[in-house]
């Protein structure tokens, strides 16, 4: 970028400003409140690190962190995992496959909220009455355990995630050139050889673009564990978004909040990067 | 935040010049003149009602202009307000909860003990928002909690819900319902909805914290520690009502609670308020009219007395200049104590005036009514919980709870936690 003429500017302006106002000037601002003692009407005495000091004790906030990264884990694995197979499955040659992606992209276009009591009902209500009629002891009871609240989650995120890290992987795996896949076939390939060392290097640049993709959301995720559990039983279940948001505004510590913003910034930031740098490393090129 | 307030008063300064100059200029009389008086309030479910009441208000009073904006309960509430502070859009009018509240906004709040409506709130109703000589807000309304039960269930088994006032014979009464189950068509005797810290941390716990702290929200708001003197009977309501709910209470929510199973008459009795009349009443209307009854829970050494509290208060802002200000007042009073105001607030807004004057006999719902009674007749036990550390109820206290519900951890441990967590809040 040596071109840096008048036009250029002026047509990076626009974008730019906005994105200073609305991202780096809050971002920096924020930074600065996080050493502060501000409850949000009033104090603004600069206190240091304490707010950082502190937020290291509290065993909530910790807690809630040990349960994002558990969730994030295997969230991550199972999106990727069933994503992935959900796109190998449409894209061999079914007569169906079309109708097939509508329907596993469909959940993805209800709003979280909402998915989330429709959960609760499943969850609650029809599980508790399958189990009951099945005498299955272990259908009933859901959400009331932080077992179970957990895998509820699971459940609702990788249903409602599965079908848009679906799409990526399908634009991805029909861009694997087909003569590749025919000469390896050619050489006495089995069909799982094909896919380990054909299929799965040249598809590498969606696995970035997916564990990136899930990984923030599953870090940042507050809406559907606002209606699904709302942190329920005992805030056992209690994922580090929702966790900021009660420090904030139940408990009125806006600065002590928004320390510990920060370090979810940096954690989310630093795991992703690396991530990105290092699949970026394995991708491949034709 | 001191240069905002210096950049407020100058603005304010300027503004009252403004006004002044004009003043020297106009004949008056004109649109301009009118003063407006901007009212963030917090109840969502009588937003129409109070708007149609400002209409008659602004009809009565043609030199003022009321601006009504309305953001839902609790805590969207309290973030709303805090940002129109903080982003210079101060509200004339606005609503605090309690004495933690009165705390935060003490700059902005004005006196309003000169206001007729102070000199008619019913004794008690102003304990928390009173500094001194200072009255800082005025009630919106009384409401109280027990438990709502079911007439005709108890009729069918034989119990008359008036000698319940002891707990003994209350466990005994909830025995016979229980072991008559299928007779009376019910699932269980109880729906404890314990996914709801509110339900558990603040109402249930706060009818045995309140006599550690007198009664008084304020006593329990200077307190550096809680004792929970009656720890034994706290648990002991809390595991009969586990007992006989319907399982499991960690994943019953207040809608499972009212409107699946006290609504569809398939448990005998909740712990609840008044303010679930309408939901009721909109599920089935006839048995909200002639089948619910409200008792209180029995607490040793107040027995027979109601919860009775004010919820959230109206406020006037100090900085809005003399003249809003006395139209804000004006506009309060009016509402409370003429005759218009006194009629929308009972049959509009189906409010339990916290009020001297009302008529009892037309309070809008039973449930109300019965409330009314208890209060008036000085039958109450207070509300102490407003008076506690920001939070520490539903976070704290409540989440003790459910960890005790759960077997995660002992009574007293729950106890001890929250105990702990008092005394590090108020650190």
């Amino acid at each position: 970028m040596k071109n840096k003429s008048l036009s250029f500017w002026l047509f990076l302006g626009p974008v730019l400003i906005s994105l200073c106002v609305v991202v780096l000037v809050p971002l920096i601002y924020g930074f600065i409140f996080s050493f502060t003692d501000w409850t949000g009407l009033k104090g603004s005495n600069f206190i240091g690190l304490e707010n950082y000091v502190d937020l290291f004790k509290d065993k909530e906030f910790l807690q809630s962190i040990w349960f994002t990264t558990k969730f994030a884990v295997v969230a991550i694995i199972l999106l990727n995992v069933i994503g992935l197979g959900l796109a190998l499955l449409v894209t061999r040659k079914l007569k169906s496959s079309n109708f097939l992606r509508t329907i596993f992209f469909m959940p993805n276009l209800i709003g979280g909220l909402i998915l989330g009591f429709i959960w609760q009902f499943i969850f609650i209500n029809v599980f508790d009455g399958v189990g009951k009629l099945l005498h299955m002891e272990w259908l009933s009871g859901w959400l009331s355990t932080t077992e179970t609240g957990f895998w509820g989650l699971i459940i609702l995120t990788v249903w409602q995630w599965a079908g848009y890290i679906m799409i990526i992987y399908i634009a991805y795996l029909e861009g694997v050139p087909q003569e590749l896949i025919e000469a390896a076939e050619m050489d006495g390939a089995n069909s799982f050889q094909r896919f380990r060392n054909v299929t799965f290097p040249l598809i590498r640049p969606a696995f970035t673009v997916c564990l990136f993709l899930t990984l923030s959301h599953s870090f940042k995720m507050y809406d559907q564990n606002l209606s699904l559990t709302a942190g329920g039983p005992f805030n056992s279940t209690q994922m580090v978004a929702m966790e900021i948001y009660k420090t904030a505004f139940n408990e009125n510590l806006m600065a002590f909040a928004q320390s510990k913003a920060v370090i979810f910034f940096i954690i989310v930031a630093g795991i992703g990067l690396t991530q990105v740098y290092f699949n970026k490393k394995k991708e491949v090129d034709l | 935040m001191k240069n905002k307030r210096i950049f407020s008063k100058s603005l304010m300064a300027l503004s009252l010049a403004g006004v002044l100059l004009a003043g020297c200029s106009s004949d008056g009389g004109s649109d301009e003149d009118k003063i407006t008086v901007d009212v963030f309030q917090f109840k969502v479910e009588f937003k129409e009602q109070f708007e149609d009441l400002v209409a008659k208000y602004e009809k009565e009073h043609p030199d003022v202009n009321i601006n009504v904006k309305t953001v839902g309960g609790g805590n969207d509430y309290g973030a709303a307000v805090k940002a129109a502070f903080a982003a210079g859009d101060e509200p004339d009018i606005f609503n605090v909860g309690g004495p933690s509240e009165v705390e935060q906004y003490r700059d902005y709040l004005t006196d309003l003990s000169d206001t007729a409506a102070a000199k008619a709130a019913l004794p008690g109703t102003l304990d928390s928002v009173t500094d001194g000589e200072e009255i800082l807000g005025l009630p919106f309304n009384q409401e109280g909690y027990g438990f709502i039960y079911n007439k005709k269930v108890f009729e069918k088994a034989g119990i008359d819900p008036s000698t319940l006032t002891t707990y003994d014979a209350f466990e005994s009464a909830v025995k016979t319902l229980d072991s008559k189950k299928s007779e009376l068509g019910i699932d269980a005797v109880f729906a404890l909805a314990a996914k709801e810290t509110w339900v558990i941390g603040n109402h249930l716990a706060n009818a045995f914290i309140a006599p550690d702290f007198n009664h008084s929200v304020l006593e329990a708001y200077n307190s550096p520690t809680i004792e929970i003197s009656k720890s034994n009977e706290l648990k002991r309501m809390l595991d009969l009502q586990n007992e006989y709910s319907v399982q499991p209470v960690l994943s019953l929510d207040y809608s499972q609670q009212v409107e699946q199973l006290f609504s569809l008459e398939k448990v005998a009795m909740i712990k609840q308020g008044n303010w679930i009349y309408n939901t009721v009443y909109s599920m089935d209307p006839e048995f909200a009219e002639e089948n619910i009854g409200i008792i209180p829970i029995p607490v040793e050494g107040y027995e027979g007395k109601l919860p009775v509290g004010v919820p959230m208060y109206w406020t006037v802002n100090k900085n809005a200049g003399d003249e809003v200000v006395a139209a804000a007042k004006d506009f309060l009073d009016w509402m409370y104590t003429s005759e218009t105001g006194k009629e929308a607030v009972m049959n509009d807004f189906k409010f339990i005036p916290a009020y001297e004057g009302y008529d009892p006999a037309q309070i809008a719902d039973p449930l109300s009514q019965e409330i009314y009674k208890y209060a008036s007749e000085g039958n109450t036990i207070g509300w102490v919980f407003l008076g506690s550390p920001v939070g520490w109820q539903e976070e704290s206290l409540a989440v003790n709870m459910q960890k005790y519900l759960s077997g995660e951890i002992d009574w007293d441990t729950a106890m001890d936690n929250a105990k702990s967590d008092w005394e590090k809040a108020r650190k």
